[in-house]
Formats: C-alpha cells, sequence, structure tokens
C-alpha cells in the first residue's frame, strides 16, 4: 500500500455534487477537511454555482473525480470513466445496485432510520409511521430508507404505514397538503412519524399545525438532514438524524488519495453510519392524559417566546384560567405561568450554546422583560448567570485538523 | 505526595459505597462487589477480584439506565476469563516483546503468555488477585502486593488504587505504587465501553475523537514499530468520527490488528488531566470523556472479542466494545525512554486517569 507523506504535485480533482444542499455540503466539507489536515495539494474542479453539469466532463483533463452516484445521469456519464473515480451515495439493500467496479462511500440508510426510529421509541412511542417521497431514479435513497423502516418494523410485529405524498411542486402544493392533511388525521394517535428529509418533516409540522394536531403529544416528527434552513422555518424545532456527511467525504478522499498514489479498490464500499441526532422540540414526547394540557402546552411551544401570559393560553384552550391551572397542577405539578418559563428558558439555554448572541439579545428573542429579569430567573432555576452556564458548557475537547 | 494532595480533578468524590457477597472463587475465596452511587443514580460496581471495574449503571437521554461495561456474571468466570474485562492490569500492561528486559545491567526473563511475548502482567496478573478493599468518603481503596519475581518482574510491589465517583459522573482511578528495588511498572484497567448498554450490538455506530497527532505502528505480534503520524489516515481522530467507516478504511495497520489496537501518544500537549478522548453513542445520546496523565492510550475496538461468553451466557460478536486503557507505552521497557517506566524505592509510581458519563449537550 501506498501512503504518500510529502507534497506532490498537485492532482486536479473534479468534484461533482450539487451543493445547494446540506448533505453535499457536508460531503464537500469533509473533503476540504481530509486536504487540510494532510499535505495533499489538489486542484478541485466544482462549479461556480455549485451545481453539477455534466456535459463536457468527458473531456476533463484532470486526474480524478469524487461524484454523487445518487443522479442517475452522474453515474451514467462515469460509467466508462478512464480516471480514478470515487462514487458517494445512498446505500442499497440489494448489492447490484451499486456501480460495480467503483469505490462507493454510501451513507448508511438502515442505520439513519434505525436511529430515528429506536429514539422515537425512547421518546415513549408506540405507533410509527414514515413520510416518504413518490418513487423517482433521483431518490432511489427514499425508497431504501422505507425498506429499511419496514424491516424494522416488521421485527417488531408492527405494521408500517407509509405515506409517500406528492412531490413537490407550486401548482400541486395545496393538493399535497390537503393530502398529506387526511393522512396524519387518519393516524391512530399519538404515533411517531419519520420524515425520510427535513424538508418532507417541515410539510408535517406545517400540516399538523394548520390542522391544530399538537406536537409532539399527537403526533412526534424527526427528520433526517439536520438542515439549519428547515429550523429556521419552523415555529416548533425539529429534531433530525445527523449524517456522516462529512466522514464520507474524508473517506472519499482518502480513497482517491491513495489511488492517485496508484492503489485500486474495486468495488469497495464503506457504509457510514449517522453521527448524531439533534433532539429538539418535535420529538419532546411526554405522555398527558389531559387534552387540556396538551393543547395548553402546544400553544406554548409555539408563541412561549412572544411575551403570552397564562389568561391567552386558557383562552387558545377554551377553559377558564382556574381549571387550565387545576389541569397543570393535577400532570405537571406546576402553573401555567411556570410552563411558559421553563419554555423560555429552555429555548435561551439552547440560544446560549451558540455563542453567537449576546445575553441581551437572547433575553429579547425568548420574549423576557428585560436581561434583569432573564438573570434574576437564570439564577433561581439554574443557581448561575446566563454567562456562568455558557462557560459551563462542554467544548469538545478535540482541536480540528489543520 | 500521599493520595489526598494530588491534583484535581482528583476531588474527594461524593457516592455513597455499599458493599454485598458476590460470589466464590476457586479455592474458596470470596469476592465481594462493592457499589458507588452518586446523587442522580448512577451507579459504578467495582470488585475486589482483580480490582474490576464490574459495571457502570447510567441513564440514556430517555431516562433508561443501562450498563455500559461488558462483563460476566460471576467472580468465577472474570478469573477463568480470558478478556481482562474491567480488571486492572500490572505489572505490565499490553506486551513486553520476548518477555525480556535489562534494568542496571541485569537482564530479566519473565511469563511467556502470548506467543514470545508477556501479555497484560503474565498468567497470574494482578486482575486475577483478590485485593484488599475497604471503603472511604466517596469511594474505594484497593491495595495488592506483588511478591519480587512475580511474573519475573524484580522488587515487591505495593500497590493502592483509589476510585472514586462524583455527582458530575467523574470516576476518577488514582494509582500509586511503591517497590523495594528498581523495577519496570505499567498499570491500567481493561474496562471495555459499550455506550449503546446493548451488549448485543457493536460499538460501529459510536463516535470518537482522540486528542493525538501520532499513533504507534505495531509488528504482526503487535509491538511497536515506530511512531506515525495520524494525519492522512484511519488513524486521525483530531475530528471525531463514526468508527463503523474507520474500521473499513484500507490501512495495512488496521488489517493487521484486525481493527485498532493501538497506542496513541496523548501526553504531549501540556494538558495533563485535560480531556483526551471523547466518545458517544448517537442512538443513546451517552457521552464518554476521559483524561489521564499518562503518556498513552491504547484504543481497543474488541477485535477479539468475537466468542467470549458474556452475561447470561450470551456470546460477544467481534467489536462488541472498546477499550480506552491509559499508561505507558507497550513495550515502552525495551523502547527509548525506558527509564521513565522503571520504579524504585523512593520513586513511587502515580497514573491518575478519570472517565466522565453523561449525555451529549
Amino acid at each position: 500500500m501506498t501512503r504518500p507523506q510529502t507534497a506532490q504535485a498537485s492532482h486536479r480533482i473534479a468534484l461533482l455534487f450539487n451543493a445547494n444542499k446540506v448533505y453535499d455540503r457536508g460531503v464537500i466539507t469533509g473533503i476540504g477537511n481530509y486536504l487540510l489536515s494532510t499535505r495533499v495539494a489538489w486542484d478541485l474542479f466544482l462549479e461556480e454555482d455549485f451545481r453539477c453539469r455534466l456535459n463536457g466532463i468527458e473531456r476533463f483533463e484532470g486526474d480524478g473525480i469524487i461524484a454523487d452516484f445518487d443522479d442517475p445521469g452522474v453515474a451514467e456519464a462515469l460509467g466508462d470513466s478512464q480516471l480514478p473515480v470515487v462514487a458517494v451515495g445512498s446505500s442499497y439493500s440489494d448489492p447490484a445496485c451499486y456501480p460495480a467496479r467503483l469505490p462507493y462511500i454510501a451513507t448508511d440508510n438502515a442505520k439513519l432510520i434505525s436511529l430515528a426510529y429506536t429514539h422515537l421509541i425512547g421518546a415513549g412511542l408506540q405507533r410509527f409511521a414514515l413520510y416518504s417521497l413518490p418513487e423517482s431514479a433521483e431518490n432511489r435513497w427514499a425508497q431504501e430508507r422505507e425498506l429499511a423502516f419496514k424491516a424494522l418494523l416488521a421485527a417488531d410485529g408492527l405494521q408500517a404505514d407509509i405515506h409517500r405524498g406528492l412531490p413537490t411542486s407550486a401548482p400541486v402544493w395545496s393538493q399535497a397538503s390537503a393530502q398529506l392533511t387526511s393522512w396524519l388525521e387518519s393516524l391512530p394517535k399519538p404515533v411517531g412519524v419519520i420524515a425520510v428529509t427535513d424538508a418532507r418533516a417541515r410539510h408535517l409540522l406545517q400540516a399538523c399545525l394548520i390542522s391544530g394536531i399538537p406536537v409532539p403529544e399527537q403526533v412526534a416528527i424527526i427528520g433526517i438532514d439536520n438542515d439549519p434552513l428547515t429550523r429556521s422555518l419552523t415555529r416548533i424545532p425539529l429534531s433530525s438524524v445527523i449524517q456522516g456527511t462529512e466522514e464520507m467525504g474524508r473517506t472519499a478522499a482518502h480513497l482517491l488519495h491513495q489511488m492517485l498514489g496508484g492503489a485500486r479498490f474495486h468495488g469497495r464500499r464503506i457504509l457510514v453510519p449517522p453521527v448524531g441526532i439533534n433532539v429538539l422540540e418535535s420529538t419532546r414526547h411526554q405522555p398527558v392524559s389531559s387534552p387540556y394540557v396538551m393543547r395548553a402546552r402546544h400553544y406554548i411551544r409555539q408563541y412561549g417566546c412572544q411575551g403570552i401570559k397564562t389568561e391567552q393560553v386558557a383562552d387558545y384552550v377554551g377553559v377558564s384560567r382556574s381549571s387550565l391551572e387545576d389541569h397543570f397542577r393535577r400532570e405537571l405539578g406546576c402553573t401555567v405561568h411556570q410552563e411558559i418559563l421553563n419554555h423560555k428558558l429552555e429555548v435561551a439555554k439552547q440560544l446560549l450554546a451558540r455563542h453567537d448572541l449576546s445575553s441581551a439579545e437572547v433575553a429579547i428573542r425568548c420574549g423576557f422583560t428585560s436581561l434583569q429579569y432573564m438573570y434574576a430567573v437564570f439564577r433561581r432555576e439554574l443557581d448561575c448567570t446566563p454567562r456562568e452556564y455558557q462557560e459551563r458548557l462542554p467544548v469538545a475537547p478535540c482541536a480540528q485538523p489543520g | 505526595m500521599n493520595l489526598a494532595d494530588m491534583p484535581t480533578p482528583l476531588r474527594p468524590g461524593s457516592a455513597r459505597v455499599s458493599v454485598e457477597r458476590w460470589g466464590e472463587l476457586p479455592g474458596g475465596d470470596v469476592a465481594r462487589l462493592f457499589t458507588l452511587r452518586n446523587a442522580h443514580g448512577m451507579r459504578v460496581a467495582i470488585s475486589d477480584l482483580g480490582a474490576t471495574l464490574v459495571s457502570w449503571n447510567t441513564a440514556d437521554r430517555a431516562g433508561r439506565v443501562a450498563d455500559v461495561l461488558l462483563g460476566h456474571d460471576t467472580p468465577a468466570e472474570y478469573f477463568a476469563g480470558h478478556a481482562y474485562l474491567g480488571g486492572v492490569i500490572g505489572r505490565w500492561a499490553n506486551r513486553i516483546e520476548n518477555a525480556r528486559f535489562a534494568l542496571d545491567n541485569v537482564a530479566y526473563s519473565l511469563d511467556r503468555n502470548e506467543g514470545d511475548n508477556l501479555l497484560h502482567g503474565g498468567a497470574a496478573g494482578f486482575h486475577r488477585s483478590l485485593w484488599d478493599a475497604r471503603e472511604v468518603a466517596g469511594g474505594l481503596v484497593l491495595t495488592h502486593e506483588s511478591p519480587e519475581g512475580d511474573a519475573g518482574f524484580p522488587g515487591n510491589v505495593s500497590t493502592t488504587l483509589r476510585y472514586t465517583l462524583d455527582d458530575d459522573g467523574t470516576l476518577t482511578l488514582a494509582y500509586e505504587a511503591v517497590s523495594d528495588a528498581p523495577t519496570p511498572l505499567n498499570l491500567t484497567n481493561h474496562a471495555c465501553f459499550n455506550l449503546s448498554g446493548d451488549e448485543t450490538g457493536d460499538i460501529r455506530g459510536h463516535v470518537i475523537s482522540i486528542d493525538a497527532d501520532t499513533f504507534f505502528e505495531v509488528d504482526a505480534a503487535l509491538i511497536p514499530e515506530g511512531r506515525a503520524q495520524v494525519a492522512g489516515h484511519a488513524f486521525d481522530f483530531r475530528a471525531s468520527a463514526p468508527l463503523g467507516a474507520r474500521l473499513d478504511w484500507p490501512h495495512d495497520q488496521l488489517a493487521r490488528a484486525g481493527g485498532f489496537d493501538h497506542c496513541y501518544v496523548v501526553g504531549e500537549n501540556g494538558k495533563t488531566l485535560e480531556p483526551v478522548v471523547r466518545l458517544y453513542d448517537p442512538g443513546s445520546g451517552r457521552e464518554l470523556t476521559m483524561g489521564t496523565n499518562a503518556p498513552g492510550v491504547q484504543f481497543y475496538t474488541g477485535n477479539h472479542l468475537d466468542g467470549i461468553v458474556g452475561r447470561h451466557g450470551r456470546r460477544y460478536g467481534k467489536h462488541a466494545g472498546l477499550c480506552l486503557q491509559a499508561g505507558a507505552f507497550p513495550n515502552q521497557v525495551n523502547m527509548a525512554d525506558a527509564g521513565s517506566v522503571i520504579v524504585r524505592p523512593g520513586e513511587p509510581y502515580r497514573q491518575v486517569t478519570w472517565y466522565r458519563l453523561g449525555l451529549q449537550q
């Protein structure tokens, strides 16, 4: 095996990805991290708008290619390439679906779904459903996730309820939403729903909010991709499985690096497991029996940071304030006001963990009437100041390479 | 300096300790099991047999409690076992090439229990001895006497190990040993973790980071051949990576050991007792961090666990658990800097290693 350790003449490498998506960006980041961690100098070719275009790729005067093989066009265009190629893409339960002769780095769909599923079980759910995508050559990974879901539920003796829905496009949007809503309404509840992407999870969340289904009490939702854009579009923060995209990129770059030194990895497959779950409100399922408490918490989760008071919560639920307080005391052992405050505190903790906002900004975003009040709440509930809380957060022990 | 003067994070510990009879050993001795409990319901069980870390029960993200250590049901199985699970290893953790070393111009010949080499203290290592144990504030102190000639080593060595458990989930192991004659000494704990708490699974889904720029490459008998940079190889965990993919990266060293069984050099960042390893299991949300004042951490991915009988008669599979063993470098007594692994009268051995179990933030 060759193990180049020294700087070499730079190789020209094409990266064929649609890096407008968080998944592809993760893979490319991993490739970049690998290069920074070594003395490898590659002259990287990427389209300026980070979109993958195949016209002329056969005339690319380079030394190697790392490409997204989820795109059938890419797989076809590179089938006969004379250059070293490392393929990246979906895992398949049927080995015949992989390109025969290329090294292939896969996201492990079975592990992604199993992680989401066990997380929902841990959250206390006993019924499960999957929101997938219509079958197409571009998203064979969605079908792989369906297969993984079916296999897991079959092993546990459960029925797998799968809704593929319609393709997302402006003309059929309202029809798609109506179908999704009636599917959601038809499901026995409470139910945990896995969405094959965060984009699909956002549809689910939106459909639940519009039809007044409490999330996560009646429908707990988890997506895949941990896409920050999706998170910023949802009122209830979305839980999501984090794919090992950076490791996929590092692995692909490592194999290509070795291939440029003469190694051959004919048909070798490396499956990369997911690296985490971002656990947020959409799966913080706590079984409660009172429908009033359920509705109240649903409302607090959406509007708790906008200065709401107990009266508004009671109005939304449609019961008297004192009756709602009774239900809260029985079910949760606290007042409605305390629950609103807990919500603000949770959001404040999450914002502080980002390290990019001032305490004053955090106080405003969480609906505290003043910075002093937020300090007082932190002191009383956590026995520290917001700043001290921030400093206590664990920091990853290991330096980044490069 | 006695144990009480040792640096943070060697805190006094806050655990409550209880003790029970665990079971009989061949020959009639009785092994006891001590349980350390902290304020959050975390439970660590330690036996006086081999000062063994038997179980570590802690909650996952959803509050379900499970044991994150591989182990056996009875002390007799630990005594007969060959997997060293949770045991304290002495006098020499890992291997000594050809079971030989020279010290002060005298050549010593040791027990050979792995081919030509000595492994993990030889056949009658510290892990198979019944230690003296007494409860102390926040934990447990265990002592062990190793007579001159034990596995062929010189000197009478007296070892004290203090385990303490804190409310933040930190388990600290403070070792101190004295000898009446110069002798090499390298102690470690062979705890084998699977943070999922599911002994039937493997650690391929675990994600690890190790703050080390170099590690030791090994020969076919797993004796270090030389130090190598981690950069550009499967061994680079300076940024966190899931183990499932790394175990499949092409590397002759991984093929040789059947996975990772390599010593990382962690003592060179000047950050004594700072965290050097972070390990988490995405499914359960459990996270283990580790720090040590030892120069090396042997990272072992359970490459030979296949077929070992664990609890309830179930057999472990390959990679069922992983070890993070703090200590000197394997075979260091025969390498450069051999002097630093020699304990002399008046110059005691000291190692502090901590493991903290919690949840991912």
